[in-house]
């Protein structure tokens, strides 16, 4: 990819710094938005350009703006830093090298939605990234980027930062509402949703790091350049965090739509020892694991479910021929039920009964009617819990059986073995 | 009424209003849809996944337009995940299916996930046979367990959550029904979730710990047997328990209740349900303070007074000597010699008894239920006048409806009347104006809050009836509005009168004596002539003649009465206070409020009872109590020589003295007679409550004592004094009190009459609420009040208020208010018989303000003198922010002998000095004694 959109300080190391981000350019687009257009034609641009949520769901940007209930008044906008699926880093390397174009990036939307708080909740691990989000914070309003009155309008705005205490589950936009308001961190009933009844019961919207920092270059370049990037239903520029059994993991900046191969063989140096792609976690531990036969599936939403999975927050783990199907769904299983938050049945007791089979498979002490037992367990959540978190942490117990159950049985029958 | 919503669940069609829930909808098809986190009277969560139900509605097609097939109904599209009946509401055409192959499997699948953390050791569980959890699990449950047994939770067992609840944490389905309960009932927030995930565990935070009165609760809604009380553990399985129907016999709400007993023994009291009474809530005293009924200090026998000592008798011996001595007595000194002083905790059936028995048999009016002090009042018919219209819902009242409270903490005198304020206030929207002297929980959901000077209470309501006379839409000129009419101004008798006496008293001339803003009287004389609704609630704090007259004026004025939803309430203190009143338990007023002086009242009463009645008003208990006044005194249920001891060497001059209770209490310890009766468990009868609810009890079992319950004494007795009342039973007395009390004559047998509910309770009540008793009718009768005739007519009597001397005096000497305040937990002698409400009683103490401690070199804890005009004491100080400055608050009943020491006449506010002993006091722990008292 010639240029960078979000990953901006690839090409312009220095440009977490407020001279640099604004001599290239920098909150020229937050100047378009204020100066040349009203709230309203700020959401449609967003809308045209169809830029879809980065944060996992992929839920079109502009069209969530729009639920906002007419006339109620204070609104807020939260922005979801809360990153904490496994094998997910790429807002740490926005938010910590081009802090900047997420900062326009929440003015830009404060402006459209009309509020005049915004929230960061940012993951009690990232303090060290929170601290330098603050300065480029402070930085932007001593320049009257934020602030009262920007640019001589009379548009306010007041980003504030929170740190979270180290919940998977305050990613969850309403358990992270909870937390925010200094309560449990667990999710809210739906609906109402957030832009109708979220932050202090107001309406409040909720975005990824990753997705407003899509929308300065939207405002700026229009929505026609944006809908040229990616593919038709899922516009613009992915950040993909490569991970697993590869030779350069990292954060990718591509167009959606360009296929797993791609990703692992020309940007991450393929499979470390040259060995062979056994299976592919598209979406961190949350998504269904893809055989190796998914390598020339593009990384789009559309396509990545119908191979039966998702393309989620784009954190993609490669496991090579070698690892154990059965170790990789417990170490799955094992993150699930630390992070459940135990409001619903199913989620806190269903991921605590996968762990205990799992671990049981794992260590040959199972039977093989385990594993249908570990299937049931599993299908028995699915549709049934609370919030994603449960419904996701099915995901690797009943995909691992489905692509790799010889694995499943094989790991009890060595054992069955050694004991005759 | 809203448009109703029509569905279809399981086939069957049902309508109901918008916002209804889809599991509410479907228990009026008597359909039950199993649910453990969902509790019909707390905001639903969603969170156990058990009321998992299939929805489908009406598809649409893209012109909006419901699709049709080809028989012309609807498409119905099912929603492709299973949904919560406890969180969906219904909505048109909605069509939902609770039992189909994938609800079913859910079912199961919830509770095999719910069983592999429960410890399933029902056989030793207080829960088991009455149990959600065991119930849903035999109607839905997988019959196999393949959860790994070692896989288990295990927790050290129980820990307790607080004095009166434990918790056993394995049990726990972490539903957060007790949490929530403390949130929106109960507003104690004390309980929380710690951890998270299968590691969640319930934790207090409070300190002490579970600080609540409402602790008891949680365990009635606990869906398992995880919340405990520690009076019932392992006291009883459910099912062997009888379940007796009863009524609260503690403060003036009158809660129903069942008894449930076993061996004789009351082994819980549990909450029965009584929507406009107590919903299905009690209080912790209602529910633990039991145990003075089977309290070994019982009194098993009659006794009498032989050689200076109080010896056991037969009940013969007993009667015959009372029968003889009243004889000599009213031979001697004429009938007004002997006088009978009753506690109004009795039923009405024995209440009635003890008056008709002075008045028929032995002839004089001497009768009173009322303190010395109250007994001074002539108020006593307000309620009769002007009390709530009946039909009115504390606990419904609405947006429309305006609530003026004066002087009481509703929080530790009536809890469950608090809680029904407070729902009317916070859900309801009621427009909540409390005036007191001092903050009390009430304020959290006051719209205005009052806070007047002690002794001001009079000048507040005169200035308030001053700016409502002066508003354009009180009356006269009439307005529009019913209540506002002409007719009803014309009904109206002293109008002119009282609007000249209360001309001096303006909002600004009263804001010095006062302390509140004439801003802030306007403001509220203004809300209440304009709501449509008004009641007037009035407590003991500010229960002067005065102060009840004046609210009496404002209803009024405002046309506030004789209309649903409008009227007055008098915060009553005992279970049967208003009952003791309406059976004409007065020195001057016959049952159903006719004065002694009403001929026409005489003769019907005296035709009714075959006996001639005197016509001269008897004397009151302040009266009765003073030296010399009487030879014969006649006490049941008092307790005077404890509550005034200045009435010790009245009460043991007497010639002759009957005492008749439960216990040997120090009055008791005087008498020549002493008379066991029987408590309100072993015995039938009926009390009214402060709202007028007239309510039926039933008896739990009978006791190896030698006692009597009240009305058998009494018909015993005039036997032996020459007249045969010959009632066989409480319900013959009923008979008798609904021709002889004109405000009982449309009390009907159905009304009263409440179903016992024996054995198992039905699996939907336990299920849905938790507490529920099969229930088929009985909730009561709420007598009606004169203002409710519509041809009634209204003097507008005017009683001045007048500057207390003793409390607006400007005295350096005695420079703090003392105001004495009833606490829920006090010393009384049926509260005391509870050892687990012990350590919750708090030590002897007074409250003041943090600027006056800290002028007066005061910490907490400290000891302190406290001197009033009458006399001083010794005892701790709390600085706790309750007490506004310059007044000190004083908790009755902590300490009889000290209370009197203190006050002048009875319990009300005076003036004294405080000054520091400087000597630390270490908080005590739940065992320490109370503190030495001097100078008594």
């Amino acid at each position: 990819m010639p240029e960078h959109i979000i990953l901006r300080d690839l090409d312009i190391p220095d440009i977490a710094q407020f001279d640099v981000y604004v001599n290239h350019g920098g909150y020229q687009a937050l100047r378009k938005a204020i100066k040349e257009n009203t709230p309203d034609q700020v959401i449609d641009i967003v809308k045209r350009a169809n830029l879809r949520g980065r944060g996992g769901a992929g839920f079109p940007a502009g069209v969530k703006w729009g639920f906002l209930p007419k006339g109620v008044f204070p609104r807020y906008l939260v922005v979801n830093a809360d990153e904490s699926e496994p094998g997910t880093f790429k807002d740490r390397q926005i938010m910590e090298n081009n802090p900047h174009q997420l900062l326009e990036g929440i003015a830009i939307t404060a402006y459209a939605i009309q509020c005049r708080a915004a929230y960061i909740y940012i993951r009690g691990e990232y303090a060290s990234v929170a601290g330098k989000l603050q300065r480029a914070i402070n930085a932007a309003r001593a320049a009257n980027y934020l602030g009262p009155n920007i640019l001589g309008s009379d548009f306010t705005l007041e980003v504030y930062l929170h740190l979270g205490a180290g919940a998977y589950i305050c990613g969850e936009e309403t358990a992270l509402l909870e937390s925010l308001e200094g309560r449990l961190g667990q999710p809210r009933n739906k609906p109402p949703f957030p832009a109708a009844v979220g932050l202090y019961n107001k309406p409040t919207i909720i975005n990824n790091v990753e997705t407003l920092a899509n929308v300065p270059p939207i405002i700026e370049r229009g929505p026609e350049w944006y809908l040229s990037i990616g593919t038709e239903k899922s516009p613009g520029p992915k950040v993909f965090c490569l991970s697993g059994h590869v030779n350069r993991p990292g954060n990718y900046e591509l167009p959606l739509g360009t296929p797993f191969r791609v990703l692992i063989e020309e940007y991450g140096g393929g499979v470390r020892d040259g060995k062979q792609v056994k299976g592919i976690l598209p979406a961190g531990a949350s998504a269904p694991i893809l055989p190796a036969q998914a390598l020339d599936v593009p990384m789009d939403f559309e396509s990545v479910q119908a191979a039966g999975s998702m393309l989620g927050s784009g954190s993609v783990i490669v496991m090579d021929e070698d690892t154990d199907m059965v170790w990789a769904a417990l170490k799955m299983v094992r993150f699930f039920k630390h992070e459940s938050c135990g409001k619903c049945t199913p989620c806190r007791e269903g991921t605590y009964w996968m762990l205990k089979l799992l671990e049981r498979i794992h260590s040959g002490k199972a039977q093989l009617s385990d594993i249908d037992l570990l299937n049931e367990v599993a299908s028995t959540m699915v549709g049934k819990c609370f919030c994603p978190l449960g419904e996701f942490s099915v995901s690797p117990v009943l995909s691992s059986i489905k692509h790799f159950r010889d694995e499943y049985e094989a790991a009890i029958r060595a054992q069955m073995k050694m004991a005759s | 009424m809203a448009q109703l919503i029509t569905l279809t669940i399981d086939g069957h069609e049902v309508s109901v209003p918008p916002g209804t829930l889809i599991a509410e909808a479907a228990k009026r098809v008597g359909i039950e849809i199993p649910v453990f986190c969902y509790h019909p009277k707390l905001e639903p969560v969603g969170m156990c996944r058990m009321c998992l139900v299939e929805v489908g509605t009406p598809r649409r097609g893209k012109d909006g337009q419901i699709e049709v097939d080809a028989e012309g109904r609807p498409v119905i599209a099912m929603m492709p995940k299973l949904q919560t009946a406890c969180t969906v509401p219904v909505s048109p055409g909605m069509v939902v299916k609770t039992n189909t192959k994938p609800v079913q499997e859910a079912r199961a699948g919830m509770l095999a996930f719910l069983l592999t953390s429960h410890p399933l050791d029902c056989p030793v569980c207080d829960k088991g046979g009455e149990c959600p959890l065991q119930e849903l699990t035999f109607a839905y449950g997988p019959g196999v367990s393949r959860f790994p047994v070692e896989s288990k939770l295990q927790f050290v067992k129980p820990v307790p959550l607080g004095g009166l609840i434990m918790l056993d944490r394995e049990r726990c389905i972490l539903c957060s029904r007790c949490i929530r309960f403390q949130e929106e009932i109960a507003d104690d927030p004390v309980l929380a979730f710690k951890n998270r995930g299968r590691g969640m565990e319930i934790v207090t935070f409070s300190n002490p710990p579970f600080d609540s009165k409402w602790s008891g609760n949680t365990t009635d809604i606990c869906p398992v047997g995880a919340l405990t009380s520690r009076d019932f553990r392992f006291q009883a399985r459910p099912w062997e328990l009888t379940n007796t129907a009863s009524v609260c016999p503690h403060c003036s709400v009158g809660c129903n209740i069942a008894l449930s007993h076993r061996y004789r023994e009351i082994r819980r009291v549990m909450p029965r349900e009584n929507d406009p009474v107590n919903e299905i809530w009690i209080c912790d005293k209602g529910r633990f303070a039991h145990h003075f009924v089977n309290s070994p200090d019982r009194l098993s026998s009659p006794l009498i007074r032989r050689n200076g000592q109080l010896e056991p008798a037969s009940w013969d011996e007993a009667l015959d000597l009372i029968a003889q001595r009243f004889g000599e007595i009213k031979a001697q000194a004429g009938p007004d010699a002997l006088g009978g002083l009753a506690g109004d905790r009795a039923p009405n059936e024995d209440l009635y008894l003890f008056q008709k028995f002075f008045r028929a048999v032995v002839g004089t009016n001497n009768v009173d239920h009322r303190t010395p002090a109250e007994s001074c009042w002539p108020s006593d018919d307000m309620i009769y006048r002007l009390g709530v219209a009946s039909g009115t819902d504390l606990g419904k009242l609405g947006k429309d409806t305006a609530i003026f409270f004066i002087g009481a903490d509703p929080d530790e005198e009536q809890p469950v009347l608090w809680l029904k304020l407070k729902k009317s206030a916070q859900k309801g929207g009621a427009a909540l104006i409390v005036a007191n002297g001092r903050p009390t929980k009430l304020d959290r959901y006051a719209r205005y809050r009052l806070r007047y000077r002690y002794g001001s209470e009079a000048h507040l309501v005169a200035a308030l009836l001053n700016a409502v006379l002066s508003h354009p839409r009180s009356l006269p000129p009439a307005n529009e509005g019913e209540g506002r009419s002409k007719e009803f101004a014309a009904r109206l008798d002293g109008l002119e009168a009282l609007r000249a006496a209360v001309a001096a008293y303006t909002p600004a001339q009263v804001a010095e004596e006062t302390g509140i803003a004439e801003g802030d009287l306007n403001t509220v004389a203004r809300l209440l002539a304009e709501s449509p609704g008004l009641v007037i609630l009035f407590g003991r704090e500010a229960a002067t003649p005065a102060v009840v007259h004046g609210l009496a004026n404002l209803a009024l004025v405002t046309g506030h009465v004789g209309r649903v939803n409008n009227g007055l309430v008098a915060l009553l203190r005992h279970n049967n206070s208003q009952g003791a009143a309406d059976m004409g338990l007065f020195p001057d007023r016959l049952p159903g409020y006719a004065p002694v002086s009403d001929a026409g009242a005489r003769a019907r009463l005296s035709e009714l009872w075959g006996a001639s009645l005197p016509e001269k008003p008897g004397l009151g208990t302040a009266q009765m109590l003073e030296w010399g006044t009487l030879k014969g005194l006649y006490v049941l249920g008092a307790d005077p020589a404890a509550e005034y001891p200045g009435s010790r060497p009245t009460l043991e001059a007497l010639d002759f003295l009957v005492v008749q209770d439960l216990f040997l209490t120090p009055t008791a310890k005087l008498a020549h007679v002493v008379l066991p009766a029987q408590s309100f468990a072993e015995r039938s009868g009926t009390f009214t409550n402060t709202e007028r609810r007239i309510q039926l009890f039933y008896p739990a079992f009978n006791l190896p004592l030698d006692a009597r319950p009240d009305w058998q004494i009494l018909n015993d007795l005039a036997a032996r004094m020459g007249q045969s009342f010959g009632y066989a039973s409480p319900s013959d007395i009923m008979a008798e009190i609904r021709n002889a009390v004109p405000i009982y004559q449309d009390l009907t047998d159905l009304e009263l009459g409440i179903p016992q509910s024996k054995g198992r309770r039905p699996r939907s009540s336990i299920i849905h609420l938790g507490t529920r008793f099969d229930y088929l009718g009985g909730l009561g009768h709420q007598w009606p009040v004169m203002a409710e005739d519509p041809q009634a007519r209204f003097n507008l009597a005017w009683i001045a208020p007048e500057s207390d001397s003793r409390l607006q005096t400007p005295d350096s000497e005695l420079s703090f208010v003392l105001a004495p305040i009833v606490r829920l937990y006090d010393r009384g002698t049926l509260i005391s018989k509870s050892d687990i409400l012990k350590p919750l009683i708090p030590p002897l103490h007074v409250a003041l303000n943090e600027d006056d401690a800290a002028a007066l070199g005061i910490t907490d804890g400290d000891r302190v003198q406290v001197r009033s005009a009458q006399g001083e004491i010794e005892t701790i100080a709390h600085v706790d922010g309750l007490a506004p400055r310059g007044v000190i608050l004083y908790p009755i009943d902590l300490d009889t002998a000290t209370d009197c020491t203190l006050f002048v006449d009875g319990a009300q506010a005076t003036r004294v000095a405080v000054k520091s002993l400087a000597i630390s006091y270490q908080q005590p722990g739940p065992a320490a004694p109370a503190p030495q008292v001097l100078g008594v």
